[in-house]
């Protein structure tokens, strides 16, 4: 295996002329470009949500606590949702995600459970590490408190949002992601056209994506 | 299921192509040209081609400097905790997955869409090793059920109807399955969602590997490549060493040409960034990751300075969309998995000109490609200089065409590099044709000129064009 690596290493740098361990030059300032000027943090917002529509995702903005309570009750209606899974972070802790759902007669099913009885949770519900407005991409990273397959395995994707993660481009959120483990940037619900090019969504990821906003 | 066959005859595939694959061709190209160029408008033809150059200059510098960033990838994968595997051909290639399958008793695998897995044709080594290996991706999926590889590099089975498909599942899956596309993608999620659960194994690719920080990006739509690489206990990513990158700042270039160029959005719906396997055994994924680095002619095509920017593509398709060959033929009359323009450039080098030697003939050299491609590669001068290579040889191929091409060329070129040889020719050439000239066009010649005039008829030679010149101008030269 080895010997394989020492000669692919080998035919390459024969092919440039470079000797085994030479550094690379410096990358050309034409291969870098500016970073995106942001509008106001409303105007971003706005732009975040619009997009996210055009997307075909549904969002809404959560002024409080009894907001926040109203709004599972309609989507667990809405939806019919009777087995959910969700991230703990702190910030889902605080806003008691878990606690409201099971309130409203929904079982929590741990992310960690077997894959089966995830796969089975209509709801998954997660936090937002960073959001893109100009693309409306959720930006979402892993940990033992942010569990991969809850954006993944259910039917439907609920993202809780605060104003504050919003970046203006790729190139604040890689500044700030690049050592991460994971990371996946999702823009609107699974979707394909691979079938006579007829747009089609909920393929193998969630059906549905719902964003909102906590204000 | 893809092999790749012994030998490529482009002319004799364009022969069997389907009567409707034309149409079906077209009317996808349009969509996504029509996608594309909406979502290029919005952000300004100047900035675009600002991008197309950066996305050029990074790609350029990473394969000039490949050496050093795959020593750095394979640092990066390895501290991340991840396997790094290097494999000079499919042969070895297939081997390790092979033995990584063996390791964890696999019996059951998923697919993401990989053009480097279709290259090394691992399905079939798989199944042989008794393995069931499933695509996941829907298009594949359904080419995969139907027996046969992909007809375009981003909508594999948009060849096929809904009836057709609806059809294929009926046959080969026994469910009720009507011809409606909405229908046809629940029955897919369903019967591959307990495949997912099921399988001991996830394979992707990879569409740029980070040289910085060992990071496997892919950039998908369906959430397949999520649950092969997120399910099953062991991931398994085989990527062509051609997609390094040095860093993140690179890939806000390059993901922002990507989307846009092959499906028109300004994301893909996933974009996935993979690190080694999870850090904790309290985070979700996969326990193991492994990282196969896949040469496989590519050193090779490094070794020619002309053509080196094959290895530039990005593999968005776009050149697939504007070619005008490809919208005539489809994909598979190139006989190999990655088709159209880039893909002639690309295999007709992996392949050698023995095997492939027909495919730099497969473009009428109109440019198109070059002018879509977000990465700028001059596919046409390569496939120039691929020509000469099958009918002169260059430093790393002998000549393979037959001797009357060869003939044919030395001659051309004399005549064509001569004054006086070209004079004497073009007054030959009017005495030679007069047998065959009737109102101004030549209808049958003989062989082998007969190829051209098979299909259709050959103009006459008019005039001497010198002569031509000097009664309608005198002595002035063209300007």
């Amino acid at each position: 295996m080895n010997r394989a690596r020492e000669d692919i290493l080998g035919k390459l740098q024969a092919a440039y002329g470079r000797r085994p361990g030479a550094p690379a030059a410096s990358i050309p300032p034409a291969a870098r470009i500016a970073p995106r000027r942001p509008a106001g943090p409303e105007a971003e917002l706005a732009q975040l949500l619009t997009e996210i529509e055009r997307l075909s995702g549904v969002t809404r903005r959560v002024a409080n606590q009894e907001a926040l309570r109203a709004a599972f009750a309609e989507l667990v209606r809405a939806e019919g949702v009777k087995r959910a899974t969700c991230w703990t972070t702190p910030d889902l802790e605080a806003w008691g995600v878990a606690a409201t759902l099971q309130a409203l007669g929904v079982e929590i099913v741990p992310a960690h459970a077997d894959k089966q009885r995830v796969a089975s949770c209509e709801l998954g519900v997660t936090g937002v590490d960073a959001a893109l407005p100009e693309t409306g991409t959720l930006v979402l990273t892993s940990s033992p408190e942010r569990p991969r397959v809850a954006s993944l395995l259910p039917r439907v994707h609920l993202a809780l949002l605060r104003p504050a993660v919003l970046r203006p481009d790729l190139h604040q959120v890689f500044a700030e992601t690049r050592e991460a483990g994971y990371t996946v940037l999702i823009s609107g619900p699974s979707r394909t056209a691979d079938i006579e090019l007829t747009l089609t969504l909920g393929v193998h990821g969630p059906k549905s994506l719902y964003v909102w906003v906590m204000e | 299921m893809t092999q790749t066959p012994a030998t490529i005859d482009f002319r004799r595939n364009t022969q069997q192509v389907p009567l409707q694959m034309p149409a079906a061709v077209q009317k996808a190209t349009a969509k996504f040209l029509g996608t594309r160029a909406a979502v290029v408008d919005a952000l300004g033809n100047e900035y675009w081609q600002v991008l197309r150059q950066a996305g050029h200059d990074i790609r350029l510098h990473a394969i000039t400097y490949i050496d050093h960033y795959l020593a750095q990838a394979e640092q990066a994968v390895t501290r991340a905790g991840g396997q790094v595997h290097w494999a000079r051909d499919a042969e070895e290639a297939r081997r390790i997955l092979l033995d990584i399958a063996a390791r964890h008793r696999v019996k059951l695998a998923v697919k993401g869409k990989s053009m480097a897995t279709e290259e090394i044709g691992l399905n079939h080594a798989l199944q042989a090793a008794g393995i069931r290996v499933l695509e996941t991706d829907l298009g594949e999926y359904i080419v995969q059920l139907k027996g046969v590889g992909p007809a375009h590099i981003v909508v594999p089975a948009f060849h096929l109807s809904k009836e057709e498909i609806a059809a294929l599942f009926r046959d080969k899956l026994g469910v009720d399955a009507p011809a409606e596309a909405e229908k046809l993608t629940q029955i897919a999620r369903m019967k591959l969602r307990e495949e997912f659960l099921a399988a001991e194994m996830g394979i992707s690719g990879g569409n740029f590997l980070v040289a910085e920080t060992g990071t496997i990006v892919t950039v998908t739509n369906e959430g397949n490549g999520r649950m092969c690489t997120t399910v099953p206990p062991v991931h398994v990513a085989v990527v062509g060493i051609d997609k390094v990158v040095p860093d993140w700042e690179s890939l806000t270039v390059l993901l922002k040409l990507l989307a846009r160029s092959a499906t028109g959005q300004k994301l893909s719906c996933y974009t996935q960034f993979i690190s080694g396997p999870p850090r904790s055994e309290a985070e979700t994924g996969p326990r193991e990751m492994h990282l196969v680095l896949l040469d496989n002619g590519r050193t090779r095509i490094l070794q020619t300075p002309e053509c080196r920017e094959t290895l530039l593509c990005i593999r968005c398709g776009a050149c697939l969309n504007i070619c005008p060959v490809y919208n005539n033929v489809g994909g598979y009359a190139y006989g190999y998995p990655i088709s159209g323009p880039t893909g002639v450039i690309f295999a007709s080098q992996i392949l050698g000109p023995k095997l492939a030697g027909t495919l730099p003939f497969a473009s009428t050299l109109c440019g198109a490609c070059n002018d879509i491609c977000p990465v700028k590669i001059p596919i046409t001068r390569i496939l120039l200089h691929l020509r000469r290579r099958v009918v002169e040889g260059d430093e790393s191929e002998p000549a393979t065409a037959p001797v009357s091409l060869r003939l044919g060329a030395w001659v051309g070129a004399l005549a064509l590099g001569s004054t006086g040889l070209y004079r004497l020719g073009s007054k030959l050439l009017r005495r030679l044709q007069a047998p065959f000239v009737s109102g101004g066009w030549m209808a049958d010649l003989p062989a082998p000129l007969n190829r051209w005039t098979m299909s259709r008829p050959f103009p006459a030679f008019a005039a001497d064009f010198r002569q031509w010149w000097r009664g309608r101008y005198g002595k002035a030269r063209p300007e």
